[in-house]
Order: C-alpha cells, then sequence, then structure tokens
C-alpha cells in the first residue's frame, strides 16, 4: 500500500480577491522506501502540494492520505498530531533555532509530542547523519551542510514514515548538496521511509527513485529514474 | 461582721475624720435604715432559705457594702470618689449542687449606687432593695439569674449588743450599730437557667455601720444566723484571735418569739467545728459542720450545711475569699427536738483577714485591694 | 509535564535571557505597576485600620454604644444602670490633647476606672490611691516611658501637668492616655456629659434585652452596633482609598500596554519559529498556551519583585496617606503595615490577571499562525493587516460609550461609570492610535525634517502595530498626567480663590490642642469676650463645632453667630440662593445650612428637614441653604449659635475670628491679642498664614496622586526605552543596510531618536486632548460623586507645559541607549549573521 496517496487534490488561495489555482486535480503515491523527486519552475505548486501531503494545510478538493488516513475528516488538532507521528520535514533555510543547540533542535519534535527519553534518540539520529560530536554546537558554529544534517535528524526524530523536503540542497554547494541528497536516499532505504523532495537541482532530482514533473498545479510528467 | 469589709478595709483613711460608733446612739426608722455617711463603713446584708412550690430549695445573699474613702469628696463632680458602693449577689441551688456569685463595685458616681432614704432605695446598678413601707423589695439581676423577692418583717428591727453598740474589741469605737431584721417572710421570682420559679421562705437581714472595727491579732470570724422552728432566733459571732484562741469580744443575740432580745457575751457559747471541706479554689479548709452549745438557753445544735461548695473565691491577689451558705440546724433545747434554719460566713480561713491597712511598704505605699472583675 | 517544562525553558525562556536588559525592562514595568497597587492597598488598609478605636483593644469589644451628638447626659447612665436587665455599661468620655514637648497629638479616654478596673488596662494596687490625684493618668508607651514621670500636655487651651501611673499596653495605644472618667470630663470641658456609653450584652442574652434597652432610651439617642464610628471612619475613607486604588491601577494599564507590547514583539519574531513547531506537530493551543504562559512568567516575576517594591513604597505611601487621613478625616495613628497573604495574593493576582489578559490577543495571534509559514522561503515579514477604517469606527464607538457612561449616576456611592467612561476613553484613543500615525508617517516631511526623519516615519508606519501600542502606552500615561494635573490645578486655583472669598477676618484663634480634623478642642468661653475688649478689635466671631455622626456617616455639627455671618461672613450659595434671605431665618429657631460635601453625599436640598439626635433630644431642622465649602469633605451642617445653645449649654468656642478695627495696625493687634491671650495655649494665626496653611495641607493631600502620576509615567518611559530596544534589535539588518548605502552611525543615531521622538510627540498629542476629556471626566463625574466638590475648571498651563516638556524629554532619554546601539551595530557581522 502506498504510504502517501493524493487523489484528484486541488488548492486554490484567495489574495486580494484573486483566486490562484495552486494545485489542479493532482493524484499520485508514494511508497514506503521510495525516494521521489518533485521538479517544476517557481509556482508550479511543488511547496503546495509539499504543506497538503505534510497535512499542514487542507485541500480545496480531493483527497490526500497519509499512511492510510485521510486529512479530510480532521481538524487542526488532529492534523498537529499526524505530523508529529508521521510527517518529517526538511526545510531550504534549515529552520534551525538558533538559540538550541544541535540535539536540542532534534529533541524538539519529541518534546512538542511530550515524549520522554527525547535525549538518547536525538543523539542516535544525530549519530545516524554523522553529526555525534557536534551535538552540542549551537547552529551558528555550523556550516550550511552540517546545518542540514541537523535538521534532516529533527526530521527523522520522531521515526516517522514520511519525510518530506522542500529545496534541501537550495542553500548548498554542489559537493554539500550530494551529500544530503545521499543521506535523504538511505532514509528511503535504509529506514524504509517515503521521501518526497521539492527540488531545482537536476543533480539531486537524478538523485531520486521517480521524478514528478509539476507545471501549473498540474502532474506534466512522471519519470522513473531507473534508480532503485 | 461582713467579709465585704477587707475589700477595701486596707485603704481605710484615719478613722479620725469619721464618727465612732458609741453607746447611746439613737435609732430611728425608717431614716436608720438608709445611709450614714458620718460612719466610714456601712453595710446591708440579706441572707435566705427558700423553696419553689415543687419543694427544690435554693440560698441567696445579696448584700450591698459602702465604705468612705474620704470625709469629703475632692470636688463638686460627682464622679470624684467619697463612697464606694460594692456589692455581692449569690444563689445556691442545693438541689443541683450549684453555686453562683457576682461581684460589683462602683462609686456614688451620678448615681450608679446609693443608699436613698427619700427613694427608699440602697442600690448598686440594678441590684437593689427598696423599701415600700414595711415591706423590702429585693431585685438582683445577672447573666445566670434574676431574683425578685419582696420580704415581710416579722418581728421588729433587733438592735445588737448593748446600749446601742455592738463592741468588736477593746477600746474607743471598736464597735458597731447593728440592727436586724431576723424573721423575714419572703414571696417571689426566681428566674433561673431557663426556668421560673415561684419561690417562698425565710430570710434574714442585717444592717451596720461603723468607723474602725476590728483589732489586728483578730484573725477571721464565724457568724451565725439561726431561724429556729419555735419562732425564736440567734445570731452567734465568734471572732478568731492569732494562735486560735476564741476573742473575748465575741457575742451572740437571742431574739425570743415576742420580738424581745437578749444579749449574749462570749462566755454563753461554745462553738466546735466537727467537719472540714477544702475549697478547690483557694485550699481553704472550712469547717461546714459545727456543735453549737448555748447552755444559758439549755440549746445544744448541729449545724450542716445541704451543699459544701458555696465559697465566694476572690480571683484578686488582695480579694480575701470567704465562705457564706445556707445551714441546717438541728437538736435539742430544753429537752425537746429543735431544728432551724440560716446561714454561715466564715472569713480569715484562707488567709488571716487583715481589717487595718498594714505599714508602707518600702515605696511608700499600702496594700490596697483590686477591683473585682 | 517534564517535555514541555523543558520546551517552555528552550523556547521562551531561554531567549528572555538572551536579552536580558529588555527582559529586565519589561519585568521593571510590570513591578513598579503591582507594586504601586500593593502600596496603596497595604497603605490603605494600614491607614483605615486606625480608626479603630484604641478601646476595643483596652476593654474587649463591646456589642452596642450609645450616642448622640454632643454627648450624653451622664444620668443616663445611673438611669440605665439601673435598668433591670442583664447588660454591662461602660460610659467614656473621649477627647484630643498634644503633649507640650512635642506637640505630637494624643488621644485621651475617659473612663470608669473603678467599676471597669476588672477589664480596663488599668489595675493594680495603686488605682485607688492614683484616683485621689485629680491629674492621675495611665499611658502608652510614645506619650511615657515609666510610672511616676510627669508629663505636660495641652487639652483645649490649657497646659497643665500629669502624673503618669502607670503604662498601657496594646496595639494601637501608643499614643492614647486613660484618665478616670471624672477627671477626664474635667480636663475635656464636659462636666455632666458622656461621649458614649459601651454595652456588652451576655451571650445568652436573648432579643428581648436589647429590645428592653432600645425602650428605655429617649428620643435623640442613638444605640447602635458597638465600633460604629469605627466603621462611619472607614466608610467615610471608603470614597478617598477607592479613588487612590483606581490611580494606583494607572501604572498597571500602561504595564499592561507594555506586556502586550512584549508579547506581541515576541510573536512578531518568532511567526517562522511558531510555524516550524506547527510544521513539528505543535497545535494551535499548545502555541497559544506557551505565549501566555511566557506572559505569565512575566507576570508572576514582576509580581513578586512588585511585592518588593510595594514594600519600600508602602512606607512612603502610608506617611502621605496618614497626614493626608489626619487632616481631612480623622485623627489617627496608623496600623503597622502589614503583608499578609491577602496583600502576597493581590499582587499575583493583578499581576498574573494583567499579565494574561494584555498577552491574550497576541497569544492568539501565535495559535492562528499556518504551519505552511515555516516552509515559506527567507525571512517572512509579516505586519498585521490593520483595519484603520474599522478601528476608527470601533473609537467612535468606544467614545460615545464612554459619554454615554460619564453621564451615569455613581453606583454604590463611587463613581464606577466615570471610572469606566475613562477607560473606554483610553481604549478608544488606543484604537485610534494606529491611524494617526499612519496618516502622520504619510506626510513627506523629507523637505523639512531631513531624510532620517522620512526614514523614522516610514520605519513607524512599516511597524504600526507595534508603535501604536508603545504610542500608546505613553499617551495613556501623560493623558493621566494631563487630566490630574488639570483637576489638581484646577482643584487648587478654585480653593484658592474661595479662600481668598471666604476667609474674611484679620486673625484667627484656635486652641493648642486642636489636630486636624477632629473639633473637639475648645477655647475658653471667656476669651471672647476678653478680646472684644481690645480697642484694635471690631468684633469677634465665635464658631463652635461638634463632630457628630450623620447616617451613618461622619459629619460636622456647627454653630455660628448669624448676624455677624450677615455682617461679617461671605458665604456664597449654590443656585444662586439669596444670601441675606437665607441668613436672616437662619438665626430665628431650627434652621440650617449645609455644605456642599455634605449636602452631596447625603443627597439632601434646601427644604429638607435634618433630624439630629441632639445631647438626648430629637431636633429637627429646616435646611435653608447650601453654601460652597472646601474646608472639609465631611461636611458641614451650620445653625445658629443660640439655638444650638439651647441644645447642648457648652459656651466653649472651637475658634474665633477676629475682624480689627478699620485702620488698625496688624503688628501692634497681633501683639495685643497675644498679651491678652498669655498663659493660654493658643494658635493665633493671620488671615495669610491660615491661607497660606490651607494650600500647604492642600498640596500635601495631593503629594500621593502626583506620586502615582510620576510612576505611572516611569514605566511608560521604561517601556518605550524596551520597545526601541527591540526595535533596533529587529531592524538590525534594515540599518546594516542602511550603512552600507552609505548612512553614518550618527545618522542612524538620529534615525532612531527621530523615531523616539516621533512617537513621542505623536503620543503627547494624543495624550494631551484624552488628557483633556478624562479632566472633565474628573473634574465633573468621579470628584463629583465621590468627594461632591464643584470645582472650576483652570488650565494649570505652566504645569501642564513642564509635565508634557518632561515626558518628552524622558521619551528621548528612553531612545538615546538603543540609538547608541544601533550606531555602534556592525553591519558586515549583521549582514554576515543572516
Amino acid at each position: 500500500m502506498a504510504l502517501l496517496e493524493l487523489e484528484e487534490v486541488s488548492k486554490s488561495y484567495r489574495t486580494d480577491g484573486v483566486t490562484v489555482e495552486a494545485l489542479r486535480g493532482v493524484s499520485l503515491e508514494v511508497d514506503a522506501g521510495e525516494f521521489v523527486a518533485l521538479v517544476g519552475r517557481s509556482g508550479c505548486g511543488k511547496t503546495t502540494l509539499l504543506n497538503l501531503a505534510g497535512a499542514m494545510d487542507q485541500p480545496t478538493a480531493g483527497e490526500v492520505r497519509i499512511a492510510g488516513v485521510s486529512t479530510r475528516r480532521l481538524n487542526d488538532a488532529a492534523l498537529a498530531r499526524l505530523r508529529r507521528t508521521s510527517v518529517g520535514f526538511v526545510f531550504q533555510s534549515f529552520q534551525l533555532l538558533g538559540t538550541l543547540t544541535a540535539v536540542e533542535n532534534v529533541e524538539l519534535p519529541l518534546l512538542v509530542a511530550g515524549q520522554a527519553g527525547a535525549r538518547r534518540a536525538a543523539l542516535e539520529r544525530l549519530d545516524w547523519v554523522g553529526l555525534a560530536d557536534l551535538a552540542n554546537r549551537y547552529p551558528h558554529q555550523l556550516s550550511g551542510g552540517q546545518m542540514q544534517r541537523v535538521a534532516i535528524a529533527r526530521a527523522l526524530a520522531a521515526s516517522p514514515r514520511l519525510i518530506l523536503a522542500d529545496e534541501p540542497t537550495g542553500n548548498l554547494d554542489s559537493a554539500t548538496a550530494e551529500s544530503i541528497v545521499g543521506l535523504l536516499g538511505r532514509i528511503a532505504s535504509e529506514q524504509g521511509a517515503a521521501v518526497l523532495m521539492a527540488t531545482h537541482s537536476q543533480e539531486a532530482a537524478a538523485a531520486c527513485h521517480r521524478l514528478i514533473r509539476l507545471r501549473d498545479g498540474r502532474i506534466e510528467a512522471i519519470e522513473e529514474t531507473g534508480r532503485r | 461582721m461582713k467579709a465585704l469589709a477587707v475589700l477595701v478595709a486596707a485603704l481605710s483613711l484615719p478613722a479620725a475624720e469619721f464618727r465612732l460608733a458609741k453607746p447611746g446612739y439613737e435609732y430611728r426608722f425608717p431614716q436608720d435604715h438608709f445611709a450614714h455617711p458620718e460612719f466610714q463603713t456601712e453595710w446591708w446584708y440579706f441572707t435566705g432559705n427558700l423553696s419553689a412550690a415543687s419543694g427544690r430549695r435554693f440560698g441567696f445573699e445579696l448584700t450591698f457594702f459602702r465604705h468612705a474613702v474620704a470625709p469629703e469628696a475632692a470636688s463638686a463632680s460627682p464622679w470624684s470618689v467619697r463612697d464606694l458602693w460594692m456589692a455581692h449577689a449569690a444563689l445556691s441551688d442545693i438541689e443541683k449542687g450549684r453555686f453562683l456569685w457576682r461581684e460589683r463595685i462602683n462609686r456614688t458616681g451620678p448615681g450608679l449606687a446609693g443608699a436613698d432614704a427619700a427613694t427608699g432605695c440602697v442600690w448598686n446598678g440594678n441590684w437593689q432593695v427598696c423599701w415600700r413601707g414595711e415591706r423590702m423589695q429585693l431585685e438582683a439581676v445577672t447573666e445566670e439569674f434574676m431574683l425578685r423577692l419582696e420580704v415581710v418583717p416579722q418581728k421588729p428591727p433587733v438592735i445588737h449588743g448593748r446600749d446601742g453598740t455592738s463592741r468588736k474589741g477593746a477600746g474607743e469605737g471598736r464597735a458597731s450599730h447593728y440592727i436586724s431584721f431576723t424573721r423575714l417572710s419572703a414571696t417571689g421570682t426566681l428566674s433561673y437557667a431557663g426556668e421560673r420559679f415561684a419561690l417562698a421562705g425565710t430570710a434574714w437581714m442585717d444592717h451596720e455601720f461603723f468607723t474602725n472595727q476590728l483589732s489586728d491579732e483578730q484573725l477571721g470570724w464565724d457568724w451565725f444566723s439561726i431561724q429556729l422552728d419555735n419562732d425564736t432566733e440567734l445570731m452567734l459571732v465568734q471572732i478568731r484571735r492569732a494562735g486560735g484562741a476564741v476573742d473575748p469580744f465575741s457575742h451572740g443575740t437571742l431574739v425570743e418569739v415576742s420580738g424581745r432580745s437578749r444579749h449574749l457575751e462570749a462566755g454563753d457559747f461554745r462553738l466546735e467545728p466537727l467537719t472540714r471541706w477544702k475549697s478547690p479554689a483557694t485550699g481553704a479548709l472550712y469547717p461546714i459542720r459545727w456543735r453549737i452549745q448555748v447552755p444559758a438557753l439549755e440549746l445544744e445544735l448541729e449545724a450542716a450545711t445541704p451543699l459544701a461548695s458555696q465559697e465566694l473565691a476572690g480571683s484578686k491577689v488582695l480579694l480575701p475569699s470567704y465562705w457564706e451558705g445556707a445551714m441546717d440546724y438541728r437538736g435539742r433545747l430544753r429537752g425537746g427536738p429543735v431544728t432551724g434554719r440560716g446561714y454561715l460566713e466564715m472569713t480569715g480561713y484562707d488567709r488571716p483577714v487583715r481589717l487595718s491597712p498594714p505599714p508602707p511598704a518600702p515605696g511608700g505605699r499600702a496594700a490596697s485591694a483590686t477591683p473585682p472583675d | 509535564m517534564k517535555a514541555r517544562a523543558l520546551l517552555f525553558y528552550r523556547l521562551l525562556v531561554r531567549p528572555m535571557l538572551a536579552e536580558p536588559l529588555r527582559t529586565a525592562l519589561t519585568l521593571l514595568a510590570v513591578a513598579l505597576g503591582v507594586g504601586v497597587v500593593v502600596a496603596i492597598e497595604s497603605a490603605g488598609r494600614a491607614a483605615a485600620g486606625s480608626f479603630r478605636s484604641s478601646l476595643e483593644t483596652v476593654a474587649g469589644e463591646a456589642d452596642y454604644e450609645i450616642t448622640a451628638a454632643g454627648g450624653l447626659p451622664e444620668e443616663l447612665l445611673a438611669k440605665l444602670a439601673r435598668l433591670p436587665v442583664p447588660i454591662s455599661l461602660a460610659p467614656r468620655v473621649e477627647g484630643s490633647g498634644r503633649l507640650a514637648a512635642t506637640g505630637t497629638p494624643v488621644r485621651l479616654v475617659g473612663m470608669d476606672l473603678i467599676a471597669e478596673g476588672g477589664r480596663a488596662p488599668v489595675r493594680g494596687q495603686e488605682l485607688f490611691e492614683a484616683l485621689r490625684e485629680p491629674h492621675s493618668i495611665w499611658c502608652g508607651r510614645a506619650v511615657a516611658t515609666q510610672p511616676g514621670q510627669t508629663i505636660r500636655l495641652v487639652i483645649h487651651d490649657v497646659a497643665r501637668e500629669y502624673t503618669v501611673r502607670g503604662l498601657i499596653e496594646g496595639a494601637g495605644l501608643d499614643s492614647t492616655l486613660i484618665l478616670d472618667i471624672g477627671a477626664a470630663q474635667e480636663a475635656l470641658r464636659k462636666p455632666g456629659r458622656l461621649d458614649r456609653i459601651e454595652v456588652r450584652l451576655p451571650e445568652s442574652a436573648s432579643p428581648k434585652v436589647e429590645a428592653r434597652l432600645r425602650e428605655a432610651l429617649p428620643e435623640g439617642v442613638l444605640l447602635r452596633p458597638a465600633g460604629a464610628r469605627t466603621e462611619e471612619n472607614r466608610k467615610m475613607l471608603a470614597a478617598f482609598r477607592w479613588n487612590l486604588r483606581v490611580l494606583s491601577y494607572i501604572a498597571l494599564i500602561v504595564g499592561a500596554f507594555l506586556i502586550y507590547n512584549t508579547i506581541a514583539i515576541s510573536v512578531l519574531r518568532r511567526r517562522a519559529e511558531i510555524g516550524l513547531l506547527r510544521a513539528l506537530g505543535a497545535t494551535r493551543g499548545q502555541v497559544g498556551a506557551a505565549f501566555l504562559a511566557e506572559s505569565a512568567l512575566f507576570g508572576a516575576l514582576g509580581a513578586a519583585l512588585g511585592l518588593l517594591a510595594g514594600r519600600l513604597m508602602a512606607e512612603g505611601a502610608l506617611r502621605l496617606m496618614a497626614s493626608t487621613v489626619d487632616t481631612l478625616y480623622a485623627t489617627s495613628s496608623p496600623a503597622p503595615l502589614s503583608f499578609d497573604a491577602a496583600i502576597i495574593g493581590l499582587a499575583f493576582a493583578v499581576g498574573l490577571l494583567v499579565a494574561v489578559a494584555s498577552a491574550l490577543a497576541p497569544a492568539i495571534e501565535a495559535a492562528r499562525v499556518a504551519p505552511v509559514e515555516a516552509l515559506a522561503r527567507g525571512r517572512y515579514h509579516w505586519e498585521r493587516r490593520l483595519a484603520v477604517r474599522r478601528n476608527l469606527v470601533g473609537t467612535l464607538a468606544l467614545a460615545s460609550a464612554a459619554g454615554l457612561a460619564s453621564l451615569g449616576p455613581p453606583l454604590g456611592g463611587k463613581p464606577v461609570l466615570g471610572y469606566l467612561a475613562a477607560v473606554l476613553l483610553i481604549a478608544a484613543m488606543a484604537l485610534a492610535m494606529p491611524a494617526l500615525i499612519d496618516a502622520v508617517a504619510r506626510l513627506n516631511l523629507a523637505r523639512l525634517a531631513g531624510v532620517e526623519t522620512l526614514i523614522a516615519l516610514r520605519g513607524l508606519r512599516a511597524s504600526l502595530g507595534r508603535s501604536a501600542v508603545l504610542a500608546g502606552a505613553l499617551a495613556t500615561a501623560a493623558a493621566m498626567v494631563i487630566a490630574v494635573g488639570i483637576l489638581i490645578g484646577s482643584f487648587r486655583e478654585t480653593v484658592s480663590l474661595w479662600l481668598e472669598q471666604q476667609l474674611a477676618a484679620d486673625f484667627y484663634l484656635q486652641p493648642e490642642a486642636a489636630t486636624g480634623a477632629e473639633r473637639d478642642a475648645t477655647l475658653d468661653p471667656a476669651l471672647a469676650a476678653e478680646l472684644a475688649r481690645l480697642d484694635e478689635i471690631a468684633e469677634v466671631e465665635r464658631f463652635r463645632a461638634y463632630d457628630i455622626s450623620f447616617n451613618g456617616l461622619p459629619a460636622y455639627l456647627a454653630a455660628v453667630e448669624t448676624d455677624l455671618a450677615r455682617r461679617w461672613g461671605k458665604l456664597r450659595f449654590l443656585g444662586g440662593q439669596d444670601r441675606e434671605a437665607i441668613l436672616e431665618r437662619l438665626g430665628t429657631g431650627n434652621y440650617a445650612i449645609a455644605s456642599e460635601p455634605f449636602a452631596s453625599k447625603h443627597g439632601l436640598r434646601p427644604g429638607d428637614i435634618l433630624r439630629l439626635p441632639l445631647a438626648g433630644r430629637a431636633a429637627e431642622f429646616e435646611l435653608l441653604g447650601i453654601y460652597t465649602d472646601y474646608s472639609n469633605e465631611r461636611g458641614y451642617i451650620v445653625v445658629d449659635r443660640d439655638v444650638l445653645l439651647g441644645y447642648l449649654p457648652d459656651p466653649a468656642p472651637t475658634s474665633l475670628a477676629l475682624y480689627l478695627q478699620a485702620g488698625a495696625d496688624r503688628t501692634s493687634a497681633r501683639a495685643a491679642i497675644e498679651r491678652a491671650c498669655a498663659g493660654r495655649e493658643v494658635r493665633l494665626i493671620s488671615n495669610a498664614e491660615l491661607r497660606e496653611e490651607a494650600l500647604r495641607i492642600f498640596d500635601r493631600t495631593f503629594a500621593i496622586t502626583w506620586a502615582l502620576e510620576a510612576i505611572a509615567l516611569s514605566v511608560a518611559v521604561i517601556g518605550m526605552a524596551g520597545a526601541l530596544l527591540a526595535l533596533v534589535i529587529d531592524r538590525r539588518r534594515e540599518l546594516a543596510l542602511l550603512r552600507f548605502l552609505g548612512a553614518a552611525g550618527t545618522q542612524i543615531r538620529r534615525l532612531l531618536v527621530g523615531e523616539a521622538a516621533a512617537l513621542g510627540l505623536l503620543a503627547l498629542v494624543a495624550g494631551s486632548a484624552l488628557g483633556l476629556l478624562l479632566a472633565l471626566i474628573l473634574i465633573f463625574v468621579i470628584n463629583k460623586q465621590s468627594f461632591g466638590w464643584t470645582i472650576q475648571l483652570h488650565w494649570p498651563a505652566g504645569l501642564l507645559a513642564a509635565a508634557l516638556g518632561l515626558v518628552y524629554l524622558a521619551t528621548l532619554l528612553a531612545a538615546l541607549y538603543p540609538a547608541r546601539l544601533a550606531q555602534r551595530l556592525n553591519p558586515i557581522e549583521v549582514i554576515h549573521e543572516e
């Protein structure tokens, strides 16, 4: 069964009296262990799609199911709980809290979920991304790549089965970007999570199993890269 | 011989400025029932044995006491203290074994206490006795009981002692003018413990005024009022001296059926304590059973109280404690049986009664009384 | 629980600690606000506590007391003492005097030391002996330290030696003197009279006992629960305390603006962070609660600090209050300040309440942040869309509501609606503030004031939500200063004019023992006649006043020589009543006039009948007119001297007014009067001195009001400093960019100061407008309903200009440190950081 299912999903916004159709009838599935890239020009609806896939927002029409759970009838608190347990996010600008150390940043989702023993789990994740010895550094003491690794560790903290990454390499140099994409790929292969990554980068997209091209809120094409 | 004297005895001024009780005093009634301010000390004393219709027995005591602290008031203000007025009201609930008593002290003030021939009343606040002709109306209101009695003399007033003077010690003026109604028929009501009793019985009244009475060696006294069922009455007072001797100025009075009285000297009677009761409050040992012998009258009586606990226990340092309570008498008169009732007062058992001021203490101050609560 | 605490610490406490100065400023603002409330409350309680009759502590609580205006005949005591009901009666004669050596006021109490010997503090062996001496006293520790001492006491106009026979112990008895009742009557010139009879009933007493007692009392004698006087004094003080209490909350309201601002900034800055947390699965409730908790933390810490601050301020507040209470209400010796559970509870309650209430809006705002905002790229600059037009409608609605509320009657004797109107006006101003800033910022002032000012103004406009709150806080504080300034200025001017007009005599004579509010000290009745014989003197007017109780409130009953008042006095009657006609009738019988505060307090109008229990008789007086008077808040009932003497035959005057012969020399007249008074303890006061003294008392009375204003203002300035600091920190990037664009450090500083200056100016303009409206409410609604004075509006222009100047200066000063901080920013570091 697919971990993430979008069925005829549409999303429109109203700003300043103008309706913008960000997504128009998008259907797709991502399976566990699958690493999928989302490509397309700015404004094509990538971020909107990620928001809907991450239970951060409700579609205007259609249905989103995460691990078989439809977001449709969930209220805000239930959506938040669903995100807590099932979804991990990685952002372009890392979104680490400057006042927290690396390990504290990783702990954050666990603390939000009210889990005890957050420290051990957080250190394990940091170790997994290869930053165990930098656990007590503050973000401004880390390089961009290191920051993104911390962010990935954070996304993994609550062991979600769906990882969403929004331009995770956008602020990184190419060498670092490659290692980050590799890391995301390992999440899919080693942890069996479904990873959906929005990216502008050809190289990054090429590292994925599958490639979904968006254009004007529609899926233009789905391509297998053959890298499974 | 009244215990309240002790309250203020210690603050007596030199008595010279007051009139002394001397032989030849001419009694005039009803004026002499009221105040004699020229004498330093004066008291009115009512005691009696009463019964309700149900037979429930009560004893009562209502006393009014005046003591002048100065011959003249210091100023025209009514609050300026010339006379202090003290009073006691006590109720003996024989059946329940309860003894209730209250005391109060006032100055004359704007009319807080006094003895006024014009209105016929002797009063201290709302405790009072008012003469209405021959009859006297008694009223005592306390938090615990309210007693209203009308008492009617069955005999004319008795004047104790010789030549109108009752001697208490050696020397001029150690005496009092002492008047008694020895048999008063009493009727009235008592409100007490949520009940109202109609009471009847026999009461006794003493009225005494004097300046300077007892001497230093006199420790205390035992005073008996005895109302016998043959319609005669007896008053006996025994003054106890240091060392246990009986003072030669002890005395008594016999009142015959006709009302005629006969003076008794110390040698005419013998009082012998039989049983003692220890006061839990003061630790004093009071004789509450006595043998009374008056050989000249061929009278022998045993005196016993129906209620041991009738002590007015002074709570303050200088306020003496005394026992004053209802008594039963039983014995033989001229070979035949006789019974009677009356009252007994005993003083000086917790410590010697000091009637005249001790020498000034270092610091220049004589002992004085603490007013009651 | 642990996870939540850890989150709270990491996400909210740590950032607070990261900006210690700003956090400290916010805490300080809250602490000051809470501190003022605590100080006023505890000082008020102590001041009111002082009314507890000292004898209550001495002789135990009575159940009832029997009183009458002008005292009771002592025969009544004798009569009641013989009532066949089980009550105990304790007569009291009371008055005041002064220690000759220090002038310290003391309270004199005469009691029946013989009858009450057991209960009174005075007992023991020396009592009877001491009673033989007429000048024996027993006293508290403030009067003498050991028995046997001789002290000189001034009672009325006589100084005399008294011998201390013993010391009395007990709370509030330090300045109490006990005399035997007769001695007290003599010393206080109350022969044959008692002030009160205390009544104790046995616990078991049936209601019949009280009924019997009531029946036995003659008409014109009051039987009331014991402590009624204390209660009356407290009631009288209630309005004063209530108004002070309300004023004490101003600082807190200003503080609330600042907490709001702090939390709003916190939310604003952390929008992305909030979005992230939401993305990580935090619910709206969690986010909202977190910000409320942050605010509550400010509230709790502020309250704790506020308790300390309040403790410090309470001493001063109590001193100021006590002197006011003494002069205007009743002689008192304040109870000790106590910081008990109630006060601590109050501190935390107001601290937390204000904190949570002011954080409510920002917390809701935070809870509304959508998780998608975390995904927004770069720094998301958010500014609340202020619906300027809708706010203006709200402003109008609030202002209209305020107008309506100001027309309302007092509720429960308190100007609740008046204060509501004031609060609504403040809210209206706060709502209008964004529009005002927007409008000003749109003006193209570049040419006029330079480019820095333009950027500064645009900066304000860009952060409208934030600057509006700041300006609102400052404007509120400024408005209160202006309003209270106008109130006090107007009041002072009114009183001053009244004094000028009212004080017609050349000299006034008082007994030395006279103390602030009590009127029981009198002058030797013979003195008036002696003075009248002096060549220099044209007329001597005798004035007599009694402390009485009217409808459960303390008042004065006064007697004037009506013909002299007609000839010399300048009474002004309200509603244009004819003075001549009123005074002509006043002397002819049972008529009275009343002072304005008295009439308004009791809702009386000319034609009403005043019923007074006078010396054991019931007396009725028809009210002829109401005159303006600012001498006392209790108020006066004034009747003709001869009429009152018919009831209370005490000829001793409370004071004398001396009119000099035309052309008489003041200096020699004064000397002659002093010669005539030789041997008497009197105070001779000239017209000018009295006027000065009155204004001095006036100023002292309002000292505490000014202090409260100053503190509110300090809170606003502190808030301003804190907010500007935050502004600098948040706009580092923009400021650094300006540096890259070639702006000099000094220009940056000027920019910041310029913003503060613009904000300050705006706040002052808005505050002045608001302040004027508040002043009108204070003068014509709140004051009128609380105290009953009629105050003419005056503009204390100099005072207001100075106050506003000070506020402005303080605002600029508050901007200096943040401005320097901005100037010192290293643009390279700042840009790199981002």
